[in-house]
């Protein structure tokens, strides 16, 4: 008897919550004035964010400068690639009716110039820029060798267009003392880039190790040349290269060029006043029907001048009022009818 | 089909080879393997080894034959094809960004199948290995299982399977019989009897048996369990060789096991994949389900959404390179290579490379995920304890997982009535003879004191018929007897238990019993009844014409100890009351109509007295018919109409079926549910009537539209009275449904409801009609009929009908889902045919339960199945597979969109370690855990309220 008692209950299925579907769950009980708050309460939380966020992008002090038509000359010589060798400089004043306080930042911007390219971004070799390879030149075609055979370093189509004019800002205190202002080229990058993405081959000086490589063709001076003034800011580990190297994601994007090195008159950021840009320029960009500018920019806890953020939420916020509001209505509607109908 | 028909073809390598005298369709085994005379030349036939093979793969075939498998489902297919492409075509995602997911997917799929097959080989190496013991040069071998030849003599001890089909030979007992279980073959678990030839029952030791020269003739496999011809030669000393019939009787089926009994002998002759058991493991057809459908149909669609983006974007790229500072600006110069390829080729690597970059847009991982939440997810229906029943101690059983969410969108149900709606625990109420009624049953203690007729009310008829009638009933079945302690106590203590496959003869014989005719049981072939004197009546049972629902009777030949020869028949009043030659049948007549109307199921007992010398006629007829290899049913089927012909009517009996358990409140959720649920049923149209209004499938206020044998018979034309009846049913039900069936759901609940009741013949006449326009014409109108009626009733039904009514429904417009439940081996044709089959693990064996999707206990667990499981099933599916579509559509988009910002240079938007992962593990493990878990609505509110059920169905 007892054996088949225990069959019995051995063919009973457990009774457990799992197997019985009765886990514990909280099921939602929707009701009007819950579903209707709810979207007020989302509505007013993001029409909030977004306002805010806009107006700290508003708060920004942002001035930026296309000088492509400016420099119409300039331009018009880089047209031509017979004329690289030939400098052309060019200088753009303005007046800075307000003073930009804290830290400034100044960026080179760029129009229509195609990082995001697929055959553009994988024209780079990791391995040699991590240093350990100079004469890996993987995926750098068209740009991997030089016309008689030495790998090209640092290689690729990236590397090889690199932006290369030189911006100088200099304050005009008074109409006759005009002064520099004193810029910081090192901090601009990812830190990761610089630490980790970015080695030198090791040697005992740079131009050295980088012996029986070749620049790249679009270049006036190799790699280990890049910076004359500061020795460390040379080959791979050069700031301005590091971030060109970080392509970007849209066909129209700024770059970080130098930060305000706060000293002097400078200490809380640059005051109002005249200002220009003494402009090196190098770089063609009428060629594809593109144009550069400069942007002095100052930041907030929210980043940069972008609306974006804020614009997202502010119609967020909006679309869901909007979508509060009729359901509303609806429901005082339907409410009205069901009311006049029991009334009946 | 196809089972037949490569059965034609494999052993016909040995066949062909074994002389011209054989045909395709029978084989002949060679007992012992030895040559039957020395005159002949004994060839050996090929047969296949006993070896048992249910397992798919080898361990050399399993990587080829899983990958080609694998390879044929369409969405592997396609990622095999697009990994190809990113291999050989230089394009903007690395190879492992699909190689990964597809290498995951097969790998998952491919070690489920590989343990599956494990699993299958582990088992059938169990078998195979196992130990038997063969006669060979009259020793006992022992031998593996898998050796064992065609024509081997085995033999199997008490409580062993046997390891082969076997043709019983001797069973060491006087009467050569054995008891066997076929509990794992067909679940039922009553012993049944077989028995040997007489010729070589005494053949009881190696040696003896070793003797026997015999060959047997035996049809060529076939995987009905129920069904063998055979015969077998036995020459003995004479040479004269001894024929004699085989039957299923006589046959041992691989797989069941011996009872009762010592050990017994038999011959080899069907082995390995040919036994009836391996052959029905084979064959079960897959049923897909309607989402995997639907599955499909947006894989297409996907499919060309992905083609389209991909031609948008290679006509855009174009169109913007078609400026030379955008083809090639100074920062981003071509290489040699690129200049030199032909533009043409360049395009369409182009198009190439953007499909590879959307391909994403297809779900790798679906298939896999909608696998394992179907699998997972059918364990809710066997875990669910509502589902246990006490009284089988089992609860439910899901036989495939494919189908869960089908339960959740039927729109018919096709229910048989026996076992099904009723309980199939038959009571014997009361019965008729010579058209006088006998109600009551008497006290037992009655049965000794009253000498002159056991009843009270006996006083009406003949004693002497009363006492045929009884007899009748006593000797006209099969049943078997079991007595519990039969060698010690005195015959009369021991209890009797009787057993029989048909609960109805159960109930006759118990009947009897009540007025005093018991059935002590059959010894050596005879029958013995003690009458109510107390006295062992002995009679000869020469011959049984088994039922069969076709002829829908039964009829046993007897010789009396007197030597008269009688034949006693029983069965439906349909099949019995042409048959016979009484004029006064009305009398009974009208009794059974009144029995059948109170929903009883009735039976007609005649009986006819057979003189010596047609008695010899008929024997040689039977024994001729039994014979034959060839066409055996049908002769055997003539033969018995011959000789059930011109009987006496004695009487009828009257048998209760009880409802099931809570089949009424079933059947009402049922109806709420917005289902329709017909009601297929063998029975008289009388008793099912009134079972239909019992559970409540009409109810009082339905009007009934009859479509029966009786409403067209009054004319002549049986054609033109039909088509008269369906055009008038037809402008009634439009009449009152003026062009609602867009909302016929709304409109029942509203308008008068109506049921229809139709019998099998009727349905042949609609369906077979001769063969002008205007059959078809009947059909269209018949099915509008039904469609527009709640409630549907067919009666009188063949299995095979049923399975053509639900063919027919299957086929109407909109494809509607249909679900078949039932119990018995009757029903399994529209189990098998329907949407969803579910078997009851009910009386009759478990033929239905094992050829179902489901089964289930009872009638009353369907409510839950398809009100609670199923509808939850659905959204569950639904969700999972929408969800599938949704998450790769918005994962695609930004790509898409992205090119526009890229030159269409094909530049991916995310990291290739992101593609990877995205569809196999970032968006798959948590949707099939909300997919196994989700309840929309509470289990208790969706089994109380069937309306919520009609929101899944419409939605699909």
């Amino acid at each position: 008897m007892k054996k088949t008692s225990q069959i019995c209950q051995s063919k009973l299925p457990d009774n457990t919550a799992l197997k019985q579907q009765q886990l514990p769950a909280y099921r939602l009980q929707l009701s009007a004035t819950g579903v209707l708050s709810g979207f007020f309460a989302t509505g007013a939380f993001c029409l909030g964010v977004g306002i805010i966020l806009i107006l700290s992008a508003k708060s920004i002090k942002e001035i930026e400068i296309k000088y492509t038509k400016i420099c119409a000359n300039c331009a018009e010589l880089r047209e031509d690639a017979i004329n690289f060798d030939k400098e052309c400089t060019c200088s753009i004043p303005f007046y800075l009716s307000e003073t930009m306080q804290g830290n400034v930042y100044l960026y080179y911007k760029l129009y229509g110039f195609y990082q995001n390219l697929y055959r553009y971004i994988l024209s780079r070799s990791n391995s040699q820029l991590v240093g350990t390879d100079l004469k890996d030149v993987g995926n750098c075609a068209p740009f991997s060798k030089s016309h008689n055979g030495t790998p090209i370093a640092p290689c690729g189509a990236i590397a090889n267009s690199i932006f290369n004019d030189t911006i100088i800002l200099s304050y005009n205190l008074n109409s006759s003392i005009h002064m520099e202002v004193p810029m910081l080229r090192s901090g601009i990058t990812w830190w990761t880039d610089k630490y980790v993405k970015f080695r030198n081959p090791s040697a005992i000086n740079l131009s050295s190790a980088f012996t029986g490589t070749a620049k790249p063709p679009y270049w006036s001076k190799p790699v280990y040349e890049l910076d004359l003034e500061d020795t460390e800011n040379n080959g791979f580990l050069n700031d301005d290269f590091i971030v060109w190297m970080r392509t970007a994601a849209f066909p129209t994007f700024k770059k970080l060029y130098r930060r305000l090195n706060r000293v002097q008159y400078f200490i809380e950021g640059l005051p109002a006043g005249n200002y220009s840009f003494n402009i090196t320029y190098n770089f063609p960009v009428t060629r594809f029907k593109g144009e550069k500018s400069v942007v002095l920019s100052t930041l907030t806890w929210s980043g940069g001048s972008s609306l974006f953020l804020g614009l997202a939420y502010t119609v967020t916020g909006a679309v869901t009022w909007l979508a509060a509001f009729s359901m509303m209505a609806i429901h005082l509607m339907l409410k009205e009818k069901r009311t006049l109908f029991i009334e009946r | 089909m196809v089972l037949s028909l490569t059965w034609e073809i494999k052993p016909c390598s040995g066949l062909q080879c074994a002389g011209e005298e054989k045909r395709v369709g029978t084989r002949t085994v060679f007992v012992g393997n030895h040559p039957v005379s020395e005159t002949e030349a004994y060839i050996a036939q090929r047969f296949c080894d006993n070896r048992i093979v249910s397992s798919k793969y080898t361990l050399w075939n399993f990587l080829p034959k899983n990958l080609f498998e694998q390879f044929r489902r369409i969405a592997n297919f396609y990622f095999l094809i697009i990994f190809l492409v990113q291999v050989t075509v230089d394009t903007p995602t690395s190879p492992v960004t699909s190689g990964l997911p597809l290498f995951f997917v097969i790998t998952v799929t491919a070690i489920k199948q590989g343990y599956e097959d494990w699993l299958r080989h582990r088992a059938d190496n169990e078998v195979n290995k196992s130990t038997v013991y063969i006669i060979e040069n009259a020793k006992r071998v022992r031998k593996e299982s898998e050796k064992i030849k065609v024509g081997d003599v085995v033999e199997v001890q008490a409580d062993e399977t046997f390891p082969c089909d076997l043709i019983l030979l001797s069973s060491c007992t006087s009467d050569g019989t054995c008891y066997v279980t076929t509990a794992s073959l067909d679940g039922e678990s009553n012993c049944k009897t077989h028995y040997a030839v007489r010729d070589t029952i005494a053949l009881c030791t190696a040696e003896s048996i070793d003797t026997l020269r015999a060959a047997i003739e035996c049809e060529q496999p076939q995987p009905d369990l129920y069904k063998f011809v055979g015969r077998i030669n036995i020459y003995s000393n004479s040479l004269e060789a001894v024929a004699r019939s085989l039957g299923p009787e006589n046959l041992l089926l691989k797989g069941a096991t011996l009872k009762n009994t010592k050990k017994i002998y038999g011959v080899a002759v069907y082995t390995g994949m040919e036994t009836k058991m391996a052959l029905n493991y084979q064959g079960k057809s897959q049923k897909r389900s309607a989402v995997e459908k639907s599955i499909n149909a947006f894989l297409i669609v996907y499919l060309f959404i992905l083609l389209a983006k991909a031609a948008v974007c290679t006509t855009l790229k174009y169109v913007w390179q078609s400026t030379p500072y955008n083809d090639e600006p100074w920062y981003n110069q071509k290489t040699q290579k690129e200049r030199e390829t032909l533009k043409v080729l360049k395009m369409f690597t182009d198009f190439l490379s953007f499909m590879v970059l959307f391909n994403f847009i297809i779900p790798v991982s679906m298939y896999v995920t909608v696998e394992m939440q179907k699998f997972l997810g059918s364990f809710f229906i066997s875990w669910d304890k509502d589902f246990y029943d006490e009284e089988i101690n089992e609860g439910a059983l899901v036989n495939t997982s494919d189908l869960n969410e089908e339960l959740g969108q039927v729109d018919y149900i096709f229910t048989d009535k026996t076992g099904t709606l009723t309980e199939n625990s038959m009571e014997f109420i009361e019965c008729c003879i010579d058209g006088h009624k006998y109600k009551g049953v008497a006290p037992e203690t009655d049965g000794l004191s009253q000498t002159d007729g056991p009843l009270t009310y006996f006083d009406k008829a003949d004693k002497n018929r009363e006492e045929l009638f009884l007899r009748a009933l006593c000797l006209c079945h099969t049943v078997e007897v079991k007595t519990s302690d039969a060698v010690d106590g005195p015959p009369e203590s021991a209890e009797l238990t009787y057993m029989s496959s048909s609960p109805d003869e159960i109930a006759l014989v118990k009947g009897a019993k009540k007025y005093g005719f018991t059935f002590v049981g059959i010894r050596n072939g005879h029958m013995r009844v003690e009458n109510q004197r107390k006295e062992i009546e002995v009679y000869e049972l020469l011959h049984t014409l088994n039922f069969d629902s076709v002829r829908r009777r039964m009829s046993v030949i007897v010789k009396t100890q007197a030597g008269d020869i009688l034949l006693f028949c029983k069965g439906a009043d349909s099949a019995v009351f042409p048959r016979v030659q009484n004029h006064e049948i009305e009398l009974t007549k009208a009794h059974v109509e009144r029995n059948a109307m109170d929903g009883y199921r009735t039976l007609c007992v005649a009986f006819k007295e057979i003189a010596p010398d047609d008695y010899e006629r008929i024997n040689r007829q039977l024994i001729e018919a039994k014979m034959a290899l060839q066409d055996r049913e049908e002769k055997m089927e003539k033969v018995f109409d011959d000789i059930e012909t011109n009987m006496n009517l004695i009487g009828a009996t009257a048998v209760e079926d009880k409802l099931q358990d809570q089949a009424a409140e079933t059947i009402e959720a049922l109806h709420a549910a917005g289902l329709k649920v017909w009601v297929l049923t063998g029975d008289k149209m009388e008793t099912a009537k009134s079972t239909c209004y019992a559970c409540r499938l009409f109810q009082t206020s339905t009007e009934l539209l009859e479509l029966t044998t009786k409403t067209i018979e009054e004319s002549e034309r049986k054609e033109d009275r039909l088509h008269e009846l369906l055009i008038e049913y037809r402008k009634k039900l439009l009449h009152d449904f003026p062009k609602s069936t867009r909302s016929l759901k709304k409109a029942w609940t509203e308008h008068q409801e109506y049921g229809l009741i139709i019998d099998g013949s009727t349905l042949s006449l609609i369906l077979n009609s001769s063969q002008d326009s205007s059959s078809n014409n009947y059909k269209s109108i018949f099915l509008q009929i039904c469609m527009k009626c709640t409630a549907v009733l067919c009666c009188r039904m063949a299995p095979l009908q049923k399975a053509q009514i639900v063919r027919m429904v299957k086929n109407l417009k909109g494809s509607p889902i249909t679900l078949s439940i039932g119990d018995g081996a009757n029903d399994v044709s529209m189990i098998l045919e329907s949407h969803v089959g579910i078997g009851i693990k009910g009386k009759e064996g478990r033929q239905a339960a094992r050829n179902s999707d489901y089964a289930v206990p009872k009638f009353k667990h369907l409510k839950k199945l398809l009100l609670a499981h199923g509808h939850l099933y659905y959204v569950r599916i639904a969700h999972l597979v929408q969800y599938f579509f949704y998450k790769n559509l918005c994962f695609i988009l930004p790509q898409f969109l992205y090119q526009f910002f890229c030159g269409f240079s094909q530049q991916p938007l995310y990291d290739a370690a992101y593609l990877t992962m995205y569809n196999i593990c970032f968006t798959s493990l948590p949707i099939l855990a909300y997919s196994l878990l989700e309840q929309h609505i509470n289990i208790d509110t969706l089994a109380s309220d069937p309306r919520l059920y009609m929101v899944s169905v419409e939605f699909q």
